[in-house]
């Protein structure tokens, strides 16, 4: 047994194994301590192994390394040569207690705003680094062959043929329309260009097709899709941390503040293209004027609508493309035989659904 | 030392919120500047500070988890349930476009199940996680069952329950509360939980049921009795129908909620009456003017505050339910032994994932 004479100070004491407290002294033995009681000695124990567990009820409480449940609450004010050798309690976790609140700060701020930078910048690089084989088995995989709702009418399909080689469509683009009563196109991974019946419905000329066509292919060419497709993941794995709407909202900010650039950028591919094949793009800025009839106008929200929308304002993108008429000869995309047979390419019942749908 | 502590409640909640300030703070600060990364360790601090503050009988609690643990069980939740189940959500739209109306429902069907399941695992497994890492008197709590047949059980249990119209939703709670808790232990001691759907609990739940039918035909008397009686220009029927609309819009809200917390307080003071471990029996005290004024001083707190009051929900609902807490009886300490339990590797993931709570 160890001498008394030893420094010691009174414990309560779990071993982790019954649930019964035991009252022994600490007492310094040598590097560590052991725990004594009258009828029984414990140890020895390393200080090294002692974790601080804080203060518990105004006592300061040890728990031990790789030994759960067992726990040492000093009863009264320790020696010092017993104190100076207890551990420093924890508070934010390892890399902090070590380097200090401020600078850990500091520099978790450094490396968080790097990763946003990184995943600003990440996924063009990594959408480029995609072999085109593998983003076209993607695409199709998404696409499919739409089922009953592609529109194949066969003088239509020689209208959409005669409309993208005007608009000088690259070779490898796929482009089809699909009976969807909305007034929207889609540029899937691969080249897949989709246009909906619901926008050759609503487009009063042929130049206004062109003119979302021509939008369409800009994303093609930028492989704005793939890019997004990457980002989208990146941020969700990145900001699934957060808690539920944080996350979220962050997401949904950075991703549309991504997104309104791509618009931007494939308008100004549009704009060169229909100035190219001589199109007039007043048909497609008034298209857009109609469109943005029917979004939500709040006085003085427009600004901030302007900046949470996935699209620029379709005022902005109206005088963007009016700006851009110039004084050159234009001449219709399509005659007026091609317009009916493109309008008509979903057949005679083009714009309802042939079946019900589901809804997801 | 003795164990009993005559006149003084079995479960006591030493903290202060003055005390709590500077964790609940930096902890948000260093949510923010990580990105959200640190959630999983100010998680851990605050459990931390709020067990250690939590005396039952003689001792304090002690909060053994780590950030670490409740990372990587968020990390391994993500990789082995969300990756699988964003690859399914992509399926089925493949094959709504391709016009497999038939094959995309019944996938759509498949991945409901699935998350309903793993909805279930998951609020097991994070009660089981929490019970691991609690400890008492250098002992833990625990479960042997993995959790894969109770997750069967609220997999079927929700279904059913949502049946009839919703009318078996209390019998389902219930019924899934004694499944849970019977399957824990603390020690050497198991969870013994008999609760039952008694009259008290249908009752408020019928009520809650009910009341939204009466409101929709008290509404539609009145507007045929009152609706005449308005009367001005055009402008001004259309401004004060907004306003009884509005009214009416929040009423509801307001009316149905006070019901859903009678049902919630009659239903917590029933399951954690009957729950009972080793010659221990627990009690709820808190009846719904309780909850109602937890609820609204939380809401006050959050919109308060413009969010930031957000920091101080978790504690103040740890200290209401501690406060509330009561147990009578005795715990034979001889026999109370180490738990033998396997004790979980991974936080509480796929909790987190879903976002649901585990009581």
């Amino acid at each position: 047994m160890s001498a008394l004479s030893e420094p010691s100070v009174r414990v309560w004491h779990y071993d982790g194994a019954s649930g019964i407290r035991r009252d022994p002294m600490m007492v310094l033995a040598g590097d560590g301590f052991v725990l004594v009681e009258p009828d029984r000695e414990d140890g020895p124990y390393a200080f090294a192994d002692l974790i601080a567990q804080g203060i518990v009820n105004g006592h300061p409480r040890f728990g031990l390394a790789k030994r759960t449940g067992w726990s040492m609450t000093l009863t009264e004010a320790a020696p010092e040569e017993i104190a100076a050798r207890l551990p420093g309690a924890r508070r934010y976790g390892g890399v902090i207690d070590r380097i200090g609140l401020w600078p850990a700060v500091g520099a978790f701020t450094a490396v968080s705003a790097l990763a946003v930078l990184g995943l600003m910048t990440m996924p063009s690089v990594v959408a480029r680094m995609i072999p085109r084989s593998v983003e076209a088995r993607l695409g199709s995989l998404m696409v499919g062959d739409f089922g009953e709702r592609a529109c194949e009418d066969p003088a239509g399909a020689a209208a959409l043929q005669a409309l993208a080689t005007r608009m000088q469509m690259q070779d490898g683009v796929d482009l089809r329309v699909v009976d969807v009563p909305m007034v929207n196109a889609v540029t899937l991974p691969g080249g897949h260009v989709v246009l909906f019946s619901g926008l050759l419905r609503q487009a009063s000329s042929p130049d206004e097709v062109a003119g979302v066509l021509a939008h369409e292919l800009g994303h093609v060419e930028n492989r704005d899709v793939l890019e997004s497709l990457v980002r989208q993941l990146g941020l969700s794995v990145v900001l699934g941390g957060l808690d539920g709407n944080v996350g979220g909202y962050t997401n949904a900010l950075l991703s549309a503040s991504y997104s309104r650039g791509a618009e931007a950028r494939a308008d100004g591919f549009a704009i060169d293209a229909l100035t190219r094949a001589q199109i007039s793009p007043r048909p497609t800025a008034l298209f857009f004027q109609r469109l943005s009839k029917s979004e939500i106008k709040v006085k003085g929200a427009d600004a901030l609508l302007g900046y949470l929308a996935s699209h620029p304002m379709s005022s902005e993108r109206e005088r963007r493309f009016a700006a851009s008429a110039g004084k050159a000869a234009t001449a219709p995309a399509l005659d007026a035989a091609q317009w009916q047979a493109l309008k008509g390419i979903c057949g005679a019942g083009g714009g309802t659904w042939k079946r019900s749908r589901l809804g997801f | 030392m003795d164990q009993e502590t005559p006149n003084a409640r079995a479960f006591e909640f030493a903290g202060n919120w003055r005390e709590f300030a500077p964790i609940a703070f930096t902890n948000l600060l260093l949510t923010i500047v990580t990105l959200g990364i640190y959630t999983f360790w100010a998680r851990t601090r605050e459990r931390r500070y709020l067990w250690s503050h939590t005396r039952f009988i003689d001792d304090r609690l002690e909060w053994t988890g780590t950030g670490l643990e409740l990372f990587i069980g968020y990390v391994v939740a993500i990789l082995l349930f969300f990756v699988p189940l964003a690859l399914l959500q992509f399926a089925i739209q493949a094959l709504a476009i391709r016009g497999q109306d038939g094959a995309a429902a019944l996938l759509f069907v498949v991945l409901y199940v699935a998350i309903l399941y793993m909805v279930g695992l998951a609020i097991y497994r994070a009660m089981r996680y929490r019970l691991s890492r609690t400890y008492w008197h250098g002992i833990r709590g625990g479960s042997d069952d993995q959790g894969f047949g109770y997750a069967v059980s609220h997999l079927w249990k929700t279904i059913v329950g949502s049946m009839a119209l919703g009318l078996l939703v209390p019998w389902a709670m219930v019924n899934l509360w004694n499944e849970r808790w019977n399957r824990m232990s603390f020690g050497s001691y198991q969870f013994e939980s008999g609760a039952r759907v008694t009259g008290a609990v249908i009752g408020r739940y019928l009520l809650y049921y009910l009341v939204p039918i009466l409101l929709f035909v008290g509404i539609a008397v009145g507007a045929y009795f009152f609706g005449p009686a308005l009367s001005g220009s055009a402008q001004q029927m259309q401004v004060s129908l907004i306003i009884i609309g509005v009214l009416l819009y929040i009423g509801f809200f307001v009316v149905l909620g006070l019901i859903a917390v009678t049902f919630y307080a009659a239903y917590f003071r029933e399951v954690v009456g009957n729950l009972s471990l080793g010659g221990l029996e627990f009690e709820f005290g808190a009846r719904t003017k309780d909850w109602l004024i937890l609820f609204v001083v939380n809401v006050l707190l959050v919109v308060g505050t413009l969010g930031i009051g957000t920091i101080f929900i978790g504690y103040r609902n740890w200290a209401f339910f501690v406060r509330h807490m009561q147990a009578y009886g005795m715990l034979d300490l001889d026999e109370f032994n180490q738990s033998t339990t396997r004790e979980p590797k991974q936080g509480e993931g796929l909790l987190d994932a879903f976002d649901v709570g585990a009581f």
